[in-house]
């Protein structure tokens, strides 16, 4: 760095000030181009009229009201001029601005005696004429955020998020008196079970991304959630393997690798959460009994994972059994809370995307350990196998909520 | 608001534009004239692109005669020499095509009138009834969704009896073209007469000059609350219906005369539902 700075004849610590340099100067070049910035344009033609569509964010059933979230998705303004279901005008105030900004939202109250499992079809247009619509394939009503609610949401976030986990926790006696060979397998097992999770993740989060506003840049929300998670815990990883008073870079185990487990399955059952919570308050899905058993069934083989590496470590307590069924279940709680009341794919696609970034780290994580500890390395036909049976526990048991 | 009400209901909450006269030019039609063949009737329209409002707070890029959407009333008496300076100063070419008996030359359809420049039309005004006229370039789709059409009168040789009369174009308006019109009114903008009721006395029939030029609907209808009328299709003859509610498509048109039994408030509309609530609805107000 001196080096450099003296090569350069800076003083030291000049560069910081220098470094604004650039800045300035495309300041001065931005103002001079927003001063003739549209002459400009007129030589190489004229940019084309906004689109004018509202994004329509989501559409609530109140007793004799319906409430529609709408967001400003383009950079010219645009106003609520009339708003109609199923092809009426009706009557409407809006909680907010009726001129909404770029990436700014109202709330539109319509007064409307709807009818229960009815579909309907809201639209807003705009002053410019253009009605944007959204279909609801059934009215529900949406219960507002009262404590009976919050409970509810509560309850379906822990029995499909910690009570599935903590049962998959109850193999750790039985794994206890496996052989290392088992154990590995079943190590391999969660790296398979994690991956199914990664692309499922991942796919979702592309297929969210897809519905947002250009405006916010879906792809880029991904790479920002997965990065931020995979780095994140590599991160945490490390200074785990250094409370451990490891060698530097030496794979993660026992309750270190554990943890590390839980907290990539916990953000994954943040964004099944949230996916849960809101399709119930959108009236998408019918959450019956019959559903709730298949996300314990597909989630019980979380607990698993959890479970092996703690087989292959010193024993622990029952309370941090309950801490690590929490980081890994509780946040199907949250997410189901989130979904559930505010109801954001944009919080959903970046949800989605941490989850995906924490599975794959965690699949580094685990296939290190197996490198190291299975008996035959990677190659062995227990690991093969184990990581292909997660991957078919997986897929089988995901056909019960599918 | 004081629990749920619908834009069908009166008061305060009708969403419409415009105030309470913006509408007259359109509503009421020029006075009729005494049969004196040969005498010229001159009307000048100037073509243009003009943003109108065509429900409260909704903007569309019209294309309109003389500014509004539907164009004046033209008016004549048969065998008048009806003489129409067509000025076109939009940005595409328009013509001025007429119902009614003329000269094929005189017919709106051959004889294009670019941005910029004229045409006048002139023919004897026959047969007697209600016609209307609309640009006929193309795409004619286009040039008659956009507004360019109206009313067009002729009166009888003998004068029809003394009536409160009223024009009554049926207009709808596809502010997203997407081929489906989004709000649909009398005279253009939606819930108009909703917001501002038609008065009317019980004493005098009621003339209504009834058009039909929504594009894209195969049909139009209007209906009357609380009463019958004599329905004359076209005008053109003595021979009329006894009903409350009338079918048109587009370029269907006819006399509506209303001998009105009580005083009150007594709605009208289009009898498809969907036109109703998307604007097409009004009130007379009946007075001793």
């Amino acid at each position: 760095m001196a080096r450099t700075e003296a090569a350069a004849g800076l003083r030291p610590g000049a560069w910081r000030l220098w470094a604004l340099l650039p800045l300035l100067l495309l300041i001065g070049v931005v103002a001079l181009f927003a001063s003739t910035g549209t002459s400009l344009l007129d030589l190489v033609g004229r940019a084309p009229p906004p689109v004018d569509q509202f994004d329509i964010r989501r559409v609530e059933f109140r007793p004799d009201e319906i409430r529609i979230r709408v967001t400003n998705p383009q950079r010219p303004k645009l106003t609520i001029a009339t708003v109609t279901v199923d092809d009426a005008i009706v009557p409407f105030r809006v909680d907010g601005p009726r001129e909404l900004g770029r990436l700014r939202s109202s709330t539109i109250v319509v007064p409307f005696q709807w009818v229960e499992d009815d579909p309907y079809t809201v639209g807003v247009t705009s002053s410019n004429g253009i009605q944007t619509t959204f279909a609801v394939p059934a009215a529900v009503e949406t219960r507002g955020a009262s404590s009976k609610s919050f409970l509810g949401y509560a309850l379906i976030g822990f029995l499909v998020g910690v009570v599935p986990v903590a049962l998959g926790l109850g193999w750790l006696p039985s794994l206890r008196g496996a052989g290392l060979r088992w154990i590995t397998a079943f190590m391999a097992l969660t790296a398979g079970l994690l991956s199914f999770l990664a692309l499922d993740a991942l796919a979702e989060a592309l297929d969210l991304q897809a519905g947002l506003p250009s405006g916010f840049q879906g792809p880029g929300l991904i790479l920002l959630g997965v990065a931020t998670s995979y780095l994140g815990l590599t991160y945490v990883s490390q200074r785990f393997s250094r409370a451990g008073r490891r060698e530097a870079g030496a794979p993660l185990e026992g309750v270190a690798l554990a943890t590390l487990v839980a907290i990539g399955i916990g953000l994954h059952n943040l964004g099944e959460g949230l996916a849960i919570g809101s399709s119930i308050a959108l009236g998408e899905l019918a959450l019956g009994t019959f559903l709730i058993v298949g996300f314990m069934v597909h989630n019980v083989t979380e607990g698993l994972g959890i479970a092996a590496p703690i087989a292959d470590g010193a024993r622990v307590g029952l309370s941090r059994l309950a801490a690590l069924a929490l980081v890994a279940g509780g946040p199907a709680i949250v997410g189901a809370w989130i979904g559930g009341f505010i109801t954001s794919d944009v919080l959903g696609v970046l949800f989605f995307g941490l989850a995906a970034g924490a599975a794959l780290q965690v699949i580094v994580e685990v296939g290190r350990y197996v490198a190291r500890r299975a008996p035959g390395g990677l190659r062995s036909g227990y690991v093969i196998g184990g990581y292909l049976a997660g991957i078919v526990v997986m897929y089988l048991t995901g056909l019960l909520v599918a | 608001m004081s629990g749920p009400t619908h834009a069908a209901m009166v008061g305060g909450e009708v969403p419409a534009p415009g105030g309470p006269d913006s509408l007259d030019a359109l509503l009421h039609p020029p006075k009729p004239l005494p049969h004196k063949p040969g005498r010229v009737r001159e009307y000048t329209l100037v073509a243009s692109d003009r943003q109108i409002e065509v429900a409260k707070g909704v903007f569309f890029n019209a294309w309109t005669y003389n500014g509004t959407a539907p164009g004046p009333v033209i008016r004549a008496t048969e065998d008048d020499l009806l003489r129409v300076n067509l000025l076109n100063g939009g940005s595409h070419p328009h013509t001025i095509h007429f119902h009614g008996i003329h000269p094929a030359n005189m017919d709106g359809v051959f004889e294009i009138v670019e941005p910029g420049s004229s045409f006048t039309y002139e023919f004897p005004a026959r047969p007697y009834g209600m016609q209307l006229y609309h640009c006929h370039s193309t795409p004619l789709k286009k040039h008659i969704a956009k507004g360019l059409y109206g009313a067009f009168i002729i009166d009888p040789p003998e004068p029809r009896r003394p009536a409160q009369e009223l024009v009554m174009v049926l207009t709808g308006f596809d502010t997203d073209g997407d081929g489906e019109n989004n709000f649909y009114g009398v005279n253009g903008p939606a819930f108009y007469y909703a917001k501002y009721p038609i008065r009317v006395r019980r004493s005098q029939t009621v003339r209504i000059y009834l058009a039909n030029l929504t594009e894209f609907d195969l049909i139009n209808s209007f209906h009357l609350h609380g009463d019958f009328f004599r329905y004359y299709p076209t005008g053109s003859s003595d021979h009329f219906e006894y009903t409350d509610t009338v079918m048109l498509c587009q370029g269907q048109r006819g006399i509506i005369e209303i001998d009105f039994a009580n005083t009150g408030r007594f709605m009208f509309h289009a009898h498809q539902s969907e036109f109703t609530e998307l604007g097409w609805m009004g009130f007379f107000e009946v007075e001793d």
